[in-house]
């Protein structure tokens, strides 16, 4: 080892780039088992039995939620690239999209066959609430993320915000995949 | 002046968010139409989120942190001495101490409450207190235990050393270290403002139906503890990446201490079932405040469902108290035994195998609530499959006792003594997880007694080696030998007097969680609360020793008990930034009698720094 | 920038032709076990490509490649 005079006070170095990934990917672990209880709790109450619902909507706000996913990756490959013009249409959409997805599920609530004081109901609202209130913080994180990039915080070299924001919508989306078939689709 | 300014302001914040909580979902309830726009549950609810969140504003999230999302400069308010520990400070250290210091307080505070209900149960019949105001008392000091349990050991010993530990300046993530504590005193005001709404009826369990239909101080402990779970998720997520990440270069997986091992252990836990404490109590919440139907059988709910969620997190967690106890047993039993630890690598084997078991046993604590019997024998298996890891960790402890040249101070014999007890606490947990037997046995003292024999004797003694075996690395200064050992003593008898006689009347059928039992258990009531009391008083010595240390013990060296790992390589209280320089992990740990054999060096060490040169070899 | 792009949209296209096989699927077949089966396959699926191709899971431990 290279002797070399140490300096006055020492200062690590940390890439906080992967410790903020890997840190992320724990939350979201933790995350998994929260809605993998909700999922639990659905089958353990109803089985597969479930109320009225309304496919086409069903199936029209998890292809939104889909085509969220598909712009959220555009903006941050496009920020990688330093593609500024087509990052900014990636947020816009994903924004956009993410409120049309929301509004899909008020909808949803406002012309539910059940009520919430019977299980299904109770169910339904709880794991269609939780997730959009996801949804909704997922929108709010975003809309920070574009405020910064609209004053050009971020460049190929250093976009953590922006990545761990659609990470994250990632995540809520992978969320849905397994709320939608067992909310929908098993009976 | 700037603790105060700091503590004040943030208080204020908080109480405006509180109010404006409540009046906003007041508006909100009156514009939908609700004919008592004001007397909703959902209010509460309402102020304690702004509450909260108008409390780590003012304490200093927004300035440190905040502000970055919305892309302002960050600012850290700079406290001199002893006042930065009422600041939003991020220094590991820092909040090590906090921690230690917060729930040391919590828990001679449930302690008081416990030895008031030990008062009312010195004999048959009600003296003092009625019942409701006994089930209240008594859920509280569950919950308040509970968390010092959780919290104690893992953010105040784990804070302050793990970093050291492992060679690091700090945890990975100091500002969101920082939060976990901040969302602590919330969570206090919370469960003590439960007492003025009607009092935690329900024990720290919290069982519907009667907690979906009981008073409202319900709603507190939800919220407070749903808080309490973000706060133990968010800091196994930080130990993780600080001991995944952070570890000075060659500081191997085979090379960390022991107490690093469990903390890594013990993190995991934390992240992963805490969250079910968190749901289970939700669903509470949605039933009360919502009206929805999780727990109500006439509208297709389940109680069951319930206390499988709820002990889906709660036996891991009975683990997450327990492992950074065995965690500091065996660091404290291999540097006072001047040995290697013996079976280093079964101990983390143990470990490792209690995590990858303790997420499948939770049903033994519902062997009598009517879930299907076919369920019975699995848990039971699997429950009494987690000896083979426990009988592990002892193995390790016993053999790097045995031959050794044991140092009989304060922090060897918390240490030993959280072997023996813990022995007592797992032999009684193989009758309860046998069935035929729990059904006998449960909801007894007896089982009071098991959980106090494996918490109290297994992770708070274990929390006060700890405390002693930092105190001089914590403070710069040294604790009076002899009223430590005078405490040890006074502790440990009146402990096992305590807890051994509980067994008792378990054993004869008294119930526990009622204040009132038959009269032909008088005696041993009046034995257990006598004890009980002695118990209690022994923190007198305590509290005096660690005060009076503090202010004006003799200055402590760097390194007292001559242990070989970084965190005494350095002065004590260590600098900011931990070490001089960036330490570099030659060798184990534990290698004390290893001829030439090293732990830590600073291979650039200044002539004048504390640490210089080789550090650590051999004794 | 064109080749991640296409990775991209090729998985998307992908996830939305399971869903739409995922709904017809479900709408039409009548074995509860298989149907339940299916869907939990489609999902785990689903989420795999996503986790994968839009999380890029393995920067966790693949060095950071240049872009
Ligand atoms: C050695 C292995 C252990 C076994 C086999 C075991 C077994 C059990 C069983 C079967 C019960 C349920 C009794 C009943 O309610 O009828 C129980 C209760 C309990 N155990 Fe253990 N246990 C063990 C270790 C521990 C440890 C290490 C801790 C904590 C550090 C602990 C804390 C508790 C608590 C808090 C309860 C009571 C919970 C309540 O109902 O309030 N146990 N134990
Ligand atoms: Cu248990």
């Amino acid at each position: 080892m290279a002797v070399v005079a140490p300096t006055e006070t020492y200062h690590a170095v940390h890439d906080h780039l992967k410790l903020n990934r890997a840190g992320l990917w724990l939350f979201f672990f933790s995350e998994c088992v929260l809605f993998g209880l909700l999922l639990s709790a659905r089958f353990f109450l109803e089985g597969i039995e479930r109320g009225e619902l309304d496919q086409l909507l069903g199936l029209g706000i998890t292809i939104i939620l889909l085509l969220s996913s598909v712009t959220a990756f555009t903006a941050e490959t496009a920020i990688e690239h330093d593609n500024r013009k087509l990052a900014n249409w990636g947020l816009i959409a994903t924004i956009a999209l993410g409120v049309l997805f929301t509004g899909g599920v008020a909808y949803e609530w406002s012309i539910a066959h059940f009520h919430r004081n019977e299980a299904f109901g109770t169910l339904f609202f709880t794991m269609t609430g939780i997730h959009a209130s996801h949804v909704v913080s997922g929108i709010g994180i975003l809309v920070l993320v574009w405020v910064q990039f609209l004053r050009g915080r971020y460049s190929s070299k250093d976009h953590w915000p922006l990545a761990g924001a659609v990470m994250y919508w990632h995540f809520v989306d992978v969320v849905w995949v397994f709320f939608y078939p067992a909310l929908y689709l098993v009976k | 002046m700037h603790a105060l300014k700091s503590v004040a302001g943030a208080a204020g914040l908080g109480m405006i968010g509180f109010y404006l909580g409540l009046g906003f979902v007041a508006v909100l309830r009156a514009m939908l139409g609700y004919p008592d726009a004001w007397g909703g549950e959902i209010n509460i609810v309402g102020g304690y989120v702004l509450g909260v969140i108008g409390w780590l504003m003012g304490i200093g999230m927004w300035g440190t942190w905040s502000r970055e999302w919305f892309g302002l400069k960050t600012y850290q308010r700079q406290a001199p001495g002893w006042q930065r520990y009422f600041t939003f400070n991020t220094d590991h250290k820092v909040i090590g101490i906090q921690y230690l210091v917060t729930f040391v307080v919590v828990f001679l505070l449930a302690g008081t409450i416990a030895l008031g209900m030990r008062l009312e149960l010195a004999s048959s019949g009600m003296q003092f207190i009625s019942h409701s105001q006994y089930n209240g008392a008594m859920g509280l000091h569950g919950i308040l235990m509970i968390a010092v349990a959780v919290a104690s050991v893992i953010g105040g010993t784990g804070n302050y050393a793990v970093p050291l530990m492992i060679g690091a300046d700090d945890m990975a993530f100091p500002r969101l270290n920082a939060l976990t504590f901040w969302l602590i005193p919330p969570v206090a005001v919370a469960l003590l403002a439960t007492p003025f709404l009607g009092g935690i009826e329900t024990g720290w369990t919290a069982y519907p139906p009667l907690s979906t239909t009981t008073n409202s101080s319900q709603i507190l402990f939800d919220l407070a503890i749903i808080t309490f779970g973000l706060t133990s998720i968010l800091g196994g997520l930080n130990f993780l990446i600080t001991i995944i990440f952070m570890r000075a270069p060659g500081m191997t997986w085979g090379r960390l201490p022991i107490f690093v091992w469990s903390m890594f252990v013990t993190s995991w836990l934390a992240l992963l079932y805490t969250q079910g404490f968190a749901v289970a109590l939700l669903m509470i919440m949605l039933d009360r405040v919502a009206g929805m139907a999780f727990f109500n059988a006439e509208a297709g709910g389940d109680p069951l469902l319930y206390q499988h969620v709820f002990w889906f997190y709660s036996h891991p967690a009975v683990y997450i108290m327990v492992i950074p106890g065995f965690g500091i047993a065996l660091e404290v039993i291999s540097h006072f035994s001047r040995k290697p630890l013996f079976a280093y690598r079964y101990a983390v084997g143990a470990f490792l195998g209690i995590l990858g078991l303790s997420g499948v046993v939770w049903a033994h604590h519902m062997f009598t609530s009517g879930m299907p019997n076919y369920l019975h024998g699995p848990f039971l298996v699997a429950t009494e499959l987690i000896s083979i890891p426990t009988g592990l960790v002892f193995l390790s402890a016993l053999g790097t006792i045995w031959m050794g040249k044991l140092w009989l101070q304060t922090p060897m014999l918390f240490a030993m003594a959280v072997i023996f007890n813990f022995a007592c606490g797992g032999v009684t947990g193989i009758f309860l997880a046998d069935v035929p037997t729990d059904i006998h046995l449960h909801d007894t003292y007896f089982v009071v007694a098991h959980f106090h024999y494996t918490i109290v004797g297994g992770e708070i003694f274990a929390l006060f080696a700890g405390i002693y075996y930092w105190f001089p690395k914590m403070t710069g200064r040294m604790y009076n030998e002899t009223l430590a050992k005078l405490h040890f003593w006074w502790m440990f008898i009146g402990f096992n007097l305590t807890f051994f006689t509980m067994h008792l009347p378990g054993v004869k059928g008294m119930n526990r969680r009622v204040a009132d039992f038959p009269e032909s258990l008088d005696n041993l009531n009046m034995l257990v609360s006598i004890s009980g009391w002695l118990l209690g008083l022994s923190f007198l010595v305590f509290i005096y020793n660690m005060i009076n240390a503090w202010i004006r013990g003799p200055v402590a060296e760097s390194n007292p008990w001559r242990a070989r790992t970084l965190e005494w390589q350095v002065s004590s209280p260590p600098p900011h930034e931990n070490f001089p320089e960036q330490p570099v992990i030659k060798g184990h740990p534990y290698d004390y009698g290893v001829p030439g054999s090293v732990h830590g060096v600073f291979p650039n060490a200044i002539a004048s720094a504390p640490a210089a040169g080789t550090a650590g070899g051999g004794q | 920038m064109q080749k991640a792009m296409q990775t991209g949209l090729i998985v998307a296209i992908i996830l939305a032709i399971l869903t739409i096989v995922e709904y017809v699927f479900a709408v039409n077949f009548d074995h509860d076990t298989i149907r339940f089966i299916g869907l939990s396959f489609a999902a785990f699926g689903k989420a795999a490509l996503i986790v994968y191709y839009f999380m890029h899971v393995y920067r966790l431990w693949r060095v950071e490649e240049a872009h």
